[in-house]
């Protein structure tokens, strides 16, 4: 799948899976998951929750083992079968989502913890810790428990810990789940620099896709514990596999194609009121929505219903009759594989 | 707004009536309790406190308090532990099973130690061996250990799913930790609370500890405080004995409150304040493939030499012809059964039960009211108060209330029932709190806000999630109602026996045959309502709610 994305480093480091299949009590979580993620790269996992996400970071992490399949870190095989490499041992690094910061630990040493493990002693130990969090612009919350952290600054420390560990591989578990909105932009930013900084491989999990599509260089869309879709954020944002997929990745609407047969899918930017390029064709405005930078506007026709988004407050008003048309559109080749289709609602 | 004037009423009166109670049951017993020692010795305490049987017995239970608590906390501790691990085959069986040594009479467990170990005993007759050492201090410390591990493993259990999410230990393997610095630096740091908790526990409950002792220590002459206190009560005439049984007492409640009440202010708060639990509780992989398995064999072990063979010892005691003999089926006999089966048995077998049903009964509604009025402001110390009556020693409890109200009620079945509901009040309030916290408070509010009063909400909305918290109360105090003897054994007189009485003074006579089927009729009295109640519980339990409708915030109607 990196063929062409060779900038990082050689194919053979950062994370490889093949073929991980995992099962809880015989039920299947993960199905024959393989990818690869080069150094300096990110990979967002993207999918409804109980689509696999955590299961995979999991496996990777060595929190679980998996049932079949391999798994490489830094070029290491370290689950193959049902042979695991203990977590400790393998060059990983986490984020939660809970933040999973020690309740009787400053922040100090929570940081400085990963260094005590690799044998260093106390006090290099905690001044390594405090160079990092003095790089993360957080020393004074040094000697801070995390009862008297903030969420945001919770997930600072819980960041600077995964930094100390040095790992080849950082997986991500829905780290901004628990943010405010006005914290989620300024951490992910810094959250991706550094990890871009270290040159390792990260695997982020996320339900949300705007987030996924912002950050990183390839998207997986996880259903059921399968890899739907793997390809760059434009990939899989212009040209879903399926219905499941598109609605996943952002709003989508569905009409018949215009000419001839098939149904198309419209992301609500591709098509515009007014006049156009391929053909013009009639509507009616059933409801307008006021969204700040843009309006989006509710349109039936004899194709079907679709949004239409236009920059700027509202310009019509519901019931007017309207012409628009298209400035592209994507076929859909199958509607309903696997039963996705019924996932997430049109928005 | 008349429905809520009238709720207001009934609260306010539930809250008098519920208060005075407590003053006339443990409050005013306690003050009585002092002011007889005062008035006894003139408050010159010297010749009570310099009696050397006085000094030996006050050593033996801190002694056996230190020791039980040393074994029993790490005991329980590495038991919820180890059934942490997702890879311990049939590991909801052992959770339920390593309960079980909690669940027989404590009584009925030291006589079976003393049938199946003891002096011409099943190993000595089967395979010969014995061990002498049984009756004694160090007999005793072992079966109140093996008694009070698995309250241990339940407080530590509990520790571990509130404060020890399985993302903390995560996160620790995930910078480099092996699994047993994982336990040195993050799990049993976070259990401290819970540790000291069970140790403060198991230390006070073993202060009170009656049952044991009497079996297995007064027969080697060793004695504690509770049984020094129930001997001198039995000697009854001798005025310096009351004096110093109701001395005792005094000593036992205030050697508890020391223990407790500096314990409960360091602690509580640290206990209360918990989080709310991660949806993946529990399970862990910590340790290489294949573990799991050690810890089932060595789970096995441990339940057949604390409580397997011993119980099989003891049904084979009560069948077979002759101490001594081997219990070999041309030996079995049902003569032991038969001479026990006399209408004095049957009249205290029909005697424990109605005062079981009886306390079960009141103290299920107590609870319940003392559940509900604590969710106010001016109920709150109602809770604490109830809970400090958990470490309260029953034979304080006994001895108070027999020098309050011994005049009127001496020799009935009134002054045990009396004492059963101010010990056993805390047992019902419990689980019907527990209940009430987790139970989600929109659900009271969706039915106040569609008219509903407080009392038509209860009824309709609150009473069937609670239903299987309301008949675990009363099961608990049923059972524990049935084979009490602590404070029994200390209030009966003629024609107030129950069967715990009957069977204590058949072992204290020496008859071992009979001893043992009493001891087996007594087990069956508890295992037939209990597996019946299990069976109810299980139709009354209601589907689990979805993980995120859980509560954060406690219940507070109205």
């Amino acid at each position: 799948m990196s063929a062409d994305r060779t900038a990082g480093g050689r194919a053979d480091l950062g994370l490889e899976a093949r073929d991980v299949c995992v099962e809880y009590d015989g039920q299947p979580a993960l199905r024959s998951v393989s990818l690869t993620v080069a150094p300096g790269h990110v990979l967002a996992l993207l999918g409804p929750s109980g689509a696999g996400k955590s299961t995979l970071l999991h496996a990777v992490a060595g929190f679980l083992t998996p049932s079949s399949g391999e798994i490489r870190v830094n070029g290491h095989l370290v689950a193959s079968g049902s042979r695991a490499e203990p977590a400790n041992r393998r060059d990983v690094a986490v984020v939660f989502q809970n933040y999973a910061l020690w309740p009787h630990m400053s922040a100090l040493d929570t940081v400085a913890y990963p260094a005590r493990r690799r044998g260093v002693g106390r006090a290099s130990a905690r001044a390594e810790a405090l160079d990092i969090l003095e790089r993360l612009g957080i020393a004074h919350l040094a000697h801070r428990r995390p009862s008297e952290l903030s969420g945001g600054e919770q997930q600072r420390v819980g960041l600077a810990r995964a930094l100390a560990r040095h790992a080849a591989v950082y997986l991500f578990d829905e780290p901004t789940a628990h943010l405010d909105a006005h914290l989620r932009g300024v951490f992910l930013e810094e959250l991706v620099s550094r990890q871009r900084a270290t040159g390792a491989a990260a695997l982020y999990a996320t339900h949300d896709a705007e987030e996924a599509l912002g950050l990183a260089d390839e998207v997986a869309l996880l259903h059921a514990g399968r890899v739907v879709q793997l390809g760059t954020p434009q990939q899989v944002y212009d040209e879903p596999v399926d219905l499941w997929a598109a609605r996943l990745t952002g709003p989508a609407s569905v009409v018949t194609a215009p000419e001839g047969s098939g149904r198309l899918l419209v992301r609500p930017e591709w098509a515009c009121l007014g006049g156009g390029v391929e053909g013009t064709f009639d509507g009616r405005l059933r409801e307008v929505w006021f969204r700040g930078p843009h309006s989006d506007y509710l349109v039936s026709s004899a194709f079907g219903t679709l949004v239409v988004r236009e920059p700027g407050p509202p310009a019509h008003r519901p019931g007017e009759h309207v012409s628009w048309s298209l400035r592209r559109s994507w076929r859909l080749t199958d509607d309903g594989s696997d039963g996705r289709d019924r996932a997430p609602s049109l928005t | 707004m008349r429905g809520d004037a009238a709720t207001t009423a009934v609260r306010r009166g539930a809250l008098v009536a519920v208060a005075t109670l407590t003053v006339v049951l443990v409050l005013f017993p306690l003050v009585r309790l002092a002011q007889t020692v005062g008035q006894e010795t003139g408050g010159d305490l010297t010749p009570l406190l310099s009696s050397p049987g006085l000094g030996t017995a006050v050593r033996n239970t801190l002694v056996l308090a230190a020791a039980v608590t040393l074994l029993a906390v790490p005991g329980g501790t590495a038991l919820a532990l180890a059934l942490r691990r997702s890879d311990v085959p049939w590991r909801s069986f052992w959770r339920v099973a390593v309960l079980l040594p909690m669940l027989v009479p404590d009584f009925v467990l030291a006589y079976s130690w003393t049938q199946a170990y003891g002096r011409a005993g099943f190993t000595e007759t089967l395979a010969g061996i014995g061990w002498d050492g049984l009756l004694g201090p160090v007999g005793v410390t072992v079966v109140v250990t093996v008694n009070a591990v698995p309250l241990a493993f339940l407080v530590v259990a509990v520790g571990l799913a509130t404060r020890a999410e399985p993302d903390l230990e995560r996160a620790a393997r995930a910078s480099g930790a092996h699994p047993a610095t994982v336990l040195r630096t993050v799990t049993l740091p976070l259990l401290r609370p819970a540790l000291a908790a069970a140790s403060v526990l198991v230390f006070v409950l073993t202060l009170a500890t009656f049952a044991i002792p009497v079996v297995m220590g007064t027969p080697a002459g060793f004695s504690t405080v509770t049984t020094r206190i129930y001997a001198n009560l039995s000697l009854g005439a001798d005025p310096f004995s009351f004096v110093e049984a109701v001395a005792l007492a005094l000593l036992l409640v205030l050697l508890a409150g020391l223990v407790v009440v500096p314990a409960d202010a360091v602690l509580g708060p640290r206990l209360r304040a918990r989080r709310v639990a991660a949806s993946d509780t529990g399970s862990l992989d910590t340790g290489g493939p294949g573990g799991g398995r050690w810890v089932a064999a060595t789970l096995a072990g441990y339940l057949l030499v604390t409580l397997v063979l011993p119980l099989v010892a003891l049904v084979a005691a009560a069948v077979t012809r002759a101490v001594g003999v081997p219990p070999v089926p041309s030996n079995w006999t049902l003569d032991n059964f038969e001479a026990v089966m006399t209408g004095r048995t049957f009249e205290a077998v029909t005697r424990s039960v109605v005062l079981a049903v009886a306390a079960a009964s009141l103290l299920t509604v107590l609870g319940g009211c003392v559940a509900v009025l604590e969710r106010r402001r001016s109920g709150r110390w109602l809770s604490s108060l109830i809970t400090l009556t958990l470490v309260l020693p029953g034979s304080t409890l006994a001895v108070a209330l027999l020098i309050s109200y011994g005049r009127w009620l001496a020799d009935t079945l009134a002054l045990i029932l009396l004492a059963y509901l101010a010990k056993l009040w805390a047992f019902a309030h419990r689980p019907i709190s527990g209940a009430l916290d987790r139970l989600p408070p929109d659900e009271m509010y969706a039915a106040r806000s569609s008219g509903a009063t407080l009392l038509t909400a209860v009824r309709t909305v609150a009473l069937r999630p609670l239903a299987p918290a309301l008949a675990g109360a009363w099961l608990i105090c049923f059972l524990t109602a049935l084979h009490e003897v602590t404070m029994s054994s200390l209030l009966y007189g003629p024609g107030s026996e129950t069967l715990a009485v009957v069977v204590l003074n058949s072992q204290e006579l020496g008859r071992i045959g009979p001893t043992a089927a009493l001891s087996v009729v007594l087990s069956l009295l508890l295992v037939v309502p209990g597996v019946l109640f299990w069976l109810v519980m299980r139709r009354l339990r209601v589907p689990d709610r979805p993980p995120e409708s859980r509560p954060v915030e406690v219940l507070d109607v109205g």
